[in-house]
């Protein structure tokens, strides 16, 4: 995902009604919105609102019987250590991938930024992994993270580690994974946002006599700031939102070490056949995603004003 | 001055070859027999085999699955583009409450959780004699990215001067002529970038369509992939021949066309 | 993209076809969906009148492919679509299949309770038909009645019963000095020992795959609980007794005795099962503690396969109170709600017939249901069959109450190979999983 647009403008009152008035006549009418809105409420829309009933009732997912049962499923939840365990699980790997992924694809952006001869090579070998599909990743990195010391990452580096089995170090290992398949979408993204800083910015500081890393501190980052901002949102919702590389590379194990909020409403719905809760659980992600959205958008918004 | 960036060179292509190590796995894994895995498992194939992906290419059945990813993929892509710019047209020109609403309601969709309709919509698409269809398939593909196509398109319109379609309307154009005659080219940009960011969704979609696909005879190349690993998990050189045969269609397009892919995933910032 | 350019001059082409498309949709719809147009008119005369479709899990592909070719020639008018994925994958499409009142006419039943695919689940909620008038429902034997029987109504078929044992390579064996089998805990402990001194790993334990973390307790547990209370399962069920207060707190200490004293190879949460099956296969291990069913797929991985057996797991140090875990192998169900589901029973029916119980239990390497004279019993399970009279009871969780039990045995026994829990902990969890 990739956001483009501000938010709507607001504009002077004399304009407006300027505009109003020409939109009456040249405005494209309702009608044109109904076949998207139409699929969209089909699709989304209706089902979300079904789906929402179901978080207050007892549904086993199959057969007739449910009932209603209020709050109950709420209420469930904060009692329910498996999915606060996972709340948390999901926290820490959406923290990790937010700063690593970001910090690993600014450093990225930095490198190839330069005039170097490789240049266009190395963009196109950071990105290509965010266009693979991330369950045959997932399936990738299961092997890369074998336990064997004399194979994949363990053979390469020497190591000894039990990537996926061991309970400890198993999050981080999955945090590893997506951070490598999208560090290359982050560094894009830094891209396009360094080449939008003027070089006579640079010139000028460097006149002043500013070093590289003032010259980045006062110049490049803070221009750097709607690039920064999209990248946060990305992985941010990507992050709360993980699910196919969890699913096909641990399913949640080892014990309960991987299990995020997506994995564990999954299970409740299809392997303890708890419907109802499951939506319960969905539920309170959604509105979780969409808080954290509305509060970085407005965070980060204010700090690209200020600056 | 030079010499930094001989040295930033250096380090960029030592991390570039340190970053290639999975794919470097992946590639020499699947031209290996299954005593080199065991005994060398990290030195180059010797000698090659190709043993694998013959095997691989009849045991997955990745060729039907590649025509249904395709069609599924293009047949949605062009809902989506025409659909969701039509409506951004409105949603971005209109300044009415309505409009502003049902922008709203559309941006809506972005945070929803798929799961959260799931079994809901699994009834409605059932009902409607859809599951295991490519027609499924489509229609769940074109309401599901509608928010995110239409958020691309309305911010993209809205920088947009208006004077294009008005003029177009004074000369007697209608509506619908203005914005396919003049409006639509205008957001050529837009639509590259909704093409590409929306096909490398659908393409790698992997949960809807395991649901609704899973054992049709119609699965996508994400859903034949997942089956056939987990038939043949142990014999890993047998495994990644099939994720490198998975995945290489959308890699060969990236490489193609790698300038256009990487610019309709940054771009929009200026939008 | 090249081409986006060239859009411009496509877009009254464009629309023409998305209508094109749209019509293209409706066609693929109807010839893809059994359900619509006039396939459904049943005649006695008719050939190829009704289509049925099963959704299986992968271990039934063997049998199903043999049996499917049995039935097309017995029975005309009838052909069967079958398609088999993995667990997981069969789980979930099956699941919201069943959800959304659209259930093939056949599909995959776990025995008993304890699963979200569950006889008993699927069953209560009215899904499955009965079979019950079916004559092979009359001899399935009393203890296995659980696994197929809801209020007396039989809801599932299956074909016979596996064990869990060691799956051992008798060369392996051999080399290490090893004559027999052992019949007690302390025997199998000493095995172990000479294994390791021999320079093999003597238990291969892929607990990365969830299901197989269960297979050592639910070996052990027959001799730890139910050997001393074969009534156990009811007492639990009446609030009587409970894991933490039962013999399975004794089977966890085994199993975790066995990776104190190294008996297993190294980073088991790390290993999956085909790493499991290949370590026993090529003989870098000399045991694997699994279901019988699972044979084949040794068998498979090895270069010899002769050199593979089983033998019980003896968890207890008296042999005569050692018993063993026989369980119903998965089964199918016909769906209750089916337009076709007389036609899916008539199926099931056939399956029920005791020559087709003998290929489907031998391609499973199973114990068949009922026996005849041209039954075959693997060789390889035949140390088993004393016990199966009675000292035999069924798989734990075909007992359980609720599907969520058994994903929390994976879990803690995960935990408690990796040193993050304790036994008290983890038999905590099960208890509570129990209650909910």
């Amino acid at each position: 995902m990739t956001l483009t647009t501000q938010p709507p403008v607001e504009t002077p009152p004399a304009v407006r009604a300027r505009r109003a008035r020409r939109a009456a006549s040249f405005s494209p009418s309702w009608w044109f919105a109904v076949p998207a809105l139409l699929v969209y409420a089909g699709v989304v829309l209706y089902p979300s609102i079904v789906g929402v009933f179901y978080a207050f009732t007892d549904w086993s997912g199959i057969g007739e019987g449910k009932s209603f049962v209020g709050l109950a499923n709420f209420r469930a939840i904060l009692g329910d250590e498996q999915v606060m365990g996972s709340l948390g699980n999901t926290l820490l790997l959406t923290v990790a991938i937010l700063v690593v992924q970001n910090g690993v694809g600014l450093l990225l952006a930095l490198g190839v930024h330069a005039k170097l001869k490789s240049r266009t090579l190395l963009r196109v070998i950071f990105f290509s992994p965010v266009v693979v599909s991330p369950v045959m990743v997932a399936f990738l990195w299961k092997y890369v993270y074998t336990p064997d010391p004399s194979a994949g990452l363990n053979g390469l580096l020497g190591l000894d580690i039990d990537w996926l089995g061991d309970p400890s170090v198993a999050l981080w290992s999955i945090a590893g994974m997506v951070v490598w398949q999208y560090a290359g979408y982050s560094m894009v993204i830094f891209l396009a946002g360094l080449e939008g800083v003027p070089k006579e910015l640079h010139e000028a500081a460097m006149i002043d006599g500013a070093g590289t890393l003032q010259r980045f501190r006062y110049v490049t980052w803070p221009l750097l700031a709607p690039a920064l901002t999209i990248n946060l949102m990305l992985s941010t919702i990507g992050g709360l939102k993980l699910f196919d590389q969890v699913f096909a590379a641990t399913n949640g194990g080892p014990g309960y070490a991987t299990e995020t909020l997506s994995t564990v409403l999954y299970k409740q719905a299809f392997v303890y056949g708890k419907f109802g809760y499951s939506t319960a659980i969905a539920l309170v992600l959604a509105l979780f995603v969409a808080a954290v959205s509305l509060v970085q958008i407005y965070y980060l918004r204010s700090r690209e004003v200020a600056q | 001055m030079r010499s930094r960036t001989f040295l930033l060179e250096i380090v960029m292509i030592a991390v570039a070859v340190a970053f290639l190590f999975p794919v470097y796995a992946l590639v020499t894994l699947s031209l290996k027999s299954p005593d080199q895995i065991s005994q060398t498992p990290l030195s180059l194939p010797n000698p090659p085999t190709t043993a694998n992906f013959t095997e691989a290419w009849s045991a997955a059945a990745l060729g039907p699955s590649l025509m249904n990813s395709t069609l599924i993929t293009v047949a949605s892509l062009i809902a989506l583009i025409a659909l969701g710019s039509f409506a951004a047209y409105f949603l971005a020109r209109t300044a009415t409450r309505l409009g502003y609403g049902l922008y709203i309601l559309f941006l809506l969709g972005i945070v929803l959780p798929f799961q959260l309709g799931m079994i809901p919509l699994y009834e409605l698409v059932s009902d409607l004699g859809l599951i295991g269809t490519h027609a499924g398939m489509i229609i769940f593909y074109t309401g599901v990215q509608m928010p995110f196509t239409i958020f691309l398109y309305t911010g993209f319109i809205r920088a947009l001067p208006r004077e294009y379609a008005s003029a177009a309307q004074i000369d007697g154009a209608s509506h619908l002529t203005a914005f396919t005659k003049v409006v639509f080219p205008l957001l050529r940009p837009i639509t590259g970038t909704v093409l590409i960011l929306n096909a490398v969704f659908i393409w790698n979609d992997f949960f809807t369509p395991l649901l609704y696909l899973g054992g049709s005879g119609f699965e996508t190349i994400p859903v034949s992939v997942f089956a056939f690993v987990g038939q043949y998990v142990s014999d890993y050189g047998l495994v990644f021949a099939g994720l490198v045969l998975g995945a290489l269609p959308i890699v060969v397009v990236f490489l193609v066309l790698q300038k256009y892919v990487i610019k309709g995933f940054s771009s929009g910032l200026k939008g | 993209m090249t081409d986006l350019r060239d859009a411009r001059i496509s877009r009254a082409q464009f629309f023409r076809m998305m209508g094109g498309l749209a019509v293209a949709a409706a066609a693929t719809a109807c010839s893809t969906n059994p359900q619509s147009g006039g396939t459904t008119a049943t005649g006695a005369s008719g050939a190829a009148a009704v289509d049925l479709k099963f959704v299986g899990v992968a271990d039934q592909k063997a049998p199903m492919d043999a049996l499917l070719a049995a039935y097309k020639q017995a029975k005309a008018g009838v052909s069967i679509a079958a398609s088999y994925a993995p667990t997981d994958q069969v789980q979930t499409s099956l699941r919201t299949q069943l959800g959304a009142g659209n259930a093939p006419d056949l599909h995959v039943v776990y025995p008993g309770s304890g699963s979200a695919m569950s006889m008993t689940e699927i069953a209560k909620a009215g899904l499955l038909a009965d079979l019950s008038a079916q004559a092979w429902t009359q001899t399935i034997p009393t203890g296995f009645k659980p696994a197929f029987q809801q209020d007396g109504k039989t809801f599932m078929y299956s074909a016979g019963s596996s064990v869990i044992g060691a799956i051992y390579n008798k060369k392996v064996f051999q080399e290490a000095g090893i004559d027999a089998p052992p019949t007690t805990w302390t025997e199998f402990l000493g095995v172990c020992e000479k294994l390791k001194k021999a320079g093999k790993v003597p238990i291969a334990l892929g607990a990365q795959t969830p299901w197989v973390t269960q297979l050592i307790n639910y070996a052990l547990v027959p001799s730890t609980v139910y050997a001393k209370d074969p009534t156990f399962d009811d007492k639990q069920s009446a609030g009587q007794t409970s894991f933490a207060q039962s013999g399975w707190r004794d089977a966890m200490e085994m199993y975790l005795e066995l990776q104190k004293r190294g008996y297993f190879n190294d980073k088991p949460n790390g290993t999956t099962f085909e790493q499991q099956t290949s370590m026993v296969a090529t003989g870098k291990a000399a045991m694997a503690i699994q279901v019988s069913a699972v044979l084949p797929a040794f068998r498979d991985a090895a270069t010899s396969p002769d050199d593979l057996s089983m033998f019980p797991l003896p968890g207890s140090d008296d042999a005569a109170t050692v018993w063993i875990p026989a369980g119903v192998v998965v089964g199918l169900g016909a769906s209750a709600k089916g337009k076709h589901a007389e036609e899916a029973k008539a199926f099931i029916d056939f399956l029920g017939k005791q020559e087709n119980i003998n290929t489907w239990a031998k391609a499973v390497a199973a114990i068949p249901l009922t026996q005849d004279a041209s039954s075959t019993i693997d060789p390889a399970v035949e140390s088993f069959l004393p016990f199966t009279k009675d000292r035999a009871v069924p798989f734990m969780d075909q007992r359980w109450p609720n599907a969520e039990v058994q994903p929390t045995h994976f879990a803690v026994v995960q935990e408690l190979l990796s040193g993050k829990s304790t036994i008290d902990e983890a038999l905590k969890k099960m208890d509570e999983a129990y209650a909910k």
